[in-house]
């Protein structure tokens, strides 16, 4: 999406109808069941006889349901903040290395993405379990007494959705910094900043379009993780996608399940377009 | 005269008579039977699906696993023509399925088999061809003594390493109901069942999602005991994770697993030979025997092996020994339970 900046201006030169499968496909495939959802939120009743927006009051006006909501958004805010703060190191790294072990370090981003999203998380539960790894050497230098508890907590899932979602954070920063141009640290540097006031001030600006990039993708991947979130989360932590499937499977409550997930859509969107204002506000702060 | 292009459109053809195969029979598509997932499946694809195509000629057939609920959901988008002939469903979701018209009443009176099921198999709007029996399942290596009862699992001893499933599986609201009943409770009123899981909350180690999960967790030590289904131990047991069945004093629950021919499915005639072959003694003896050792319906069937040995020794000992539950009652409140376990169960 940010490497649109760098297209060419006169968009128009090209024919509109190159265009035209995909958007025939999108209308087709994406917008007109979203259509067919909404207007299944419509309903007051189960059965979706009764017309009305009673499944979005039931939903606004109910504690708990907001409460699954902000968990939900939480959990993709905590994910997205330490895939930045383990993933920028790599980021920075790989450009600062030979070309063998750049490959090593593409290899090590990228193997998540090449392994099913259910063998990762069930690696996880291995790890994260009373006689997992974590645990057994705990217990074996004699740090704790007793397994502590690792699965089904917030803990868990962040660190198992940090990992599943890393490449999505890492391949952005990756390309961003690498279009950052070295001279101006080593141009910092010898104006007299440290290496912590050359990022701060150089380095850090100059990727923000990366950061964001990361962050969109990272962020929304999180919070629709419905496998991880519910293996390594178990059945009492609900997060949307969860309740979600709750009311239309097991309930065949359709039109509250597509009220949910129209409102779902919408907190969505709206963390998404705050991400794309700073990505503007960042545009100028790294040309300015 | 052969050219490019019509080599071109020839290969395209074959290529999609091979993609397609509908395309190049005028035959109606093969018969869809939508089973559970897992063990099921496993023992689906091993005898019932062999012993139809032998008596069938060979019809096509697919398996296609997916949870009873998601059944009903791709059938309800889709009723005037469902992508599923043969429905399986636990007796929660057969009700649904029932109440909302997607299934045709099954041809009784063209039945071999029917006749021979028990009185509690003998279901007009779609036979039970086999049981499910929920007890306590629990891990021999560091449960010493065997539990008894489902109160076994409020002992202090088991702090920490008890698991139980949420509400969405049958499994875990059929569950919900008996510790109701144990407190004075019923299908109406599970209030005591509710202030009794409070009371667990020390105790619980995990609560899964499915039953599914709940059984991989004695797989890797989360938990030491639990409310579990005698088929998915055994699955467990034959891969060598120690693990163990017992029903409880109170009564193991028994669930009727119904097989139900879809309304307006193209492949009627199929469909009932097909649950024909599910009702019938040998397919029945099959799936009775190790390692399937699921509990059989049909009268003329005699209990053996390790469902002699844990569970039943006929049917008549299965009728005084197990819960029937009123899974009508319970269908009226569910989405309420789920609700109310959505919000108090915080572990």
């Amino acid at each position: 999406m940010m490497a649109a900046a760098s297209a060419p201006r006169d968009v128009t030169s090209y024919g509109i109808g190159l265009a035209a499968p995909l958007a025939l496909f999108f209308l087709a495939f994406f917008v007109a069941p979203l259509v067919q959802l909404f207007i299944l939120s419509l309903h007051n009743d189960a059965a979706g006889a009764i017309w009305g927006i009673g499944q979005y009051v039931h939903f606004l006006t109910d504690p708990f349901s907001l409460s699954v909501l902000g968990s939900t958004l939480l959990l993709g805010a905590e994910v997205t903040a330490l895939c930045l703060v383990l993933g920028f190191p790599i980021a920075w790294l790989y450009h600062r290395v030979g070309s063998r072990t750049q490959t090593l370090i593409i290899l090590i981003v990228l193997l998540p993405l090449l392994t099913s999203v259910v063998v990762r998380t069930f690696a996880w539960i291995v790890i994260l379990g009373r006689q997992g790894i974590i645990n057994s050497t705990l217990l074996s230098i004699g740090a704790i007494d007793t397994p502590i508890r690792l699965l089904y907590t917030q803990f868990g899932v962040v660190v198992a959705l940090a990992q599943v979602q890393m490449p999505l954070m890492t391949l952005p920063l990756i390309t961003v910094l690498g279009r950052i141009d070295m001279n101006l640290e080593d141009a910092s540097c010898s104006l007299g900043a440290g290496s912590w006031r050359t990022f701060w001030k150089v380095v850090l600006p100059l990727s923000l379009p990366g950061v964001i990039a990361g962050c969109t993708l990272t962020y929304a991947a999180a919070i629709t993780a419905f496998i991880t979130q519910s293996l390594v989360g178990g059945g009492q932590m609900l997060f949307m996608p969860m309740y979600l499937y709750q009311q239309a499977s097991t309930l065949q409550n359709w039109p509250f399940a597509g009220a949910i997930s129209i409102i779902f859509l919408f907190a969505v969107l709206a963390v998404v377009t705050v991400f794309g204002m700073l990505g503007r506000l960042s545009r100028g702060y790294g040309e300015a | 005269m052969i050219n490019r292009r019509t080599l071109l459109t020839t290969a395209l053809t074959l290529g999609a008579m091979k993609a397609f195969p509908g395309l190049s029979y005028a035959q109606a598509r093969p018969l869809v039977f939508a089973t559970f997932t897992g063990s099921w499946e496993e023992a689906h694809k091993a005898v019932l699906v062999p012993a139809f195509r032998k008596a069938n000629a060979d019809a096509s057939i697919v398996l296609d696993p997916m949870l009873s609920v998601d059944q009903i959901a791709k059938v309800n988008a889709a009723r005037a023509n469902p992508p599923i002939d043969v429905m399986l469903h636990d007796p929660g979701p057969a009700l649904v399925a029932i109440g909302q018209d997607l299934v045709e009443p099954y041809p009784v009176e063209k039945s071999t088999y029917y006749k021979d099921l028990i009185a509690e198999a003998q279901e007009p709007m779609g036979p039970a061809p086999f049981f499910q029996v929920v007890g306590l399942t629990y891990n021999p290596d560091t449960v010493k003594t065997a539990p008894t009862s489902w109160a076994d699992l409020w002992k202090p001893e088991f702090k920490g390493r008890v698991g139980i499933t949420n509400l969405n599986s049958t499994l875990g609201t059929g569950w919900l109901v008996e510790v109701a009943r144990m407190h004075g409770g019923s299908e109406a009123n599970v209030d005591p069942g509710f202030k009794a899981l409070e009371a667990l909350k020390p105790n619980l180690a995990a609560v899964a999602a499915n039953p599914g999960a709940l059984a991989t967790l004695f797989q890797q030590g989360q938990i030491d005991i639990s409310p579990g289904n005698f088929n998915a131990i055994q699955i467990l047991k034959a891969r060598g994770v120690p693990v163990e069945f017992v029903a409880p004093k109170e009564g193991a629950i028994a669930f009727k697993t119904t097989i139900h021919v879809v309304k307006n499915s193209p492949n009627r005639d199929f469909a009932f030979k097909l649950i024909e072959a599910a009702l019938s003694p040998e397919v029945q003896t099959t799936l009775m025997n190790s390692p399937y050792l699921i509990v059989p319906t049909n009268s003329k069937v005699s209990m053996g092996g390790e469902i002699a040995r844990v569970l039943t020794k006929d049917t008549a000992e299965l009728k005084k020994k197990f819960v029937f539950q009123d899974w009508k009652k319970i269908n009226e409140q569910r989405s309420a339970w789920i609700e109310r376990f959505n919000r108090e169960i915080k572990i």
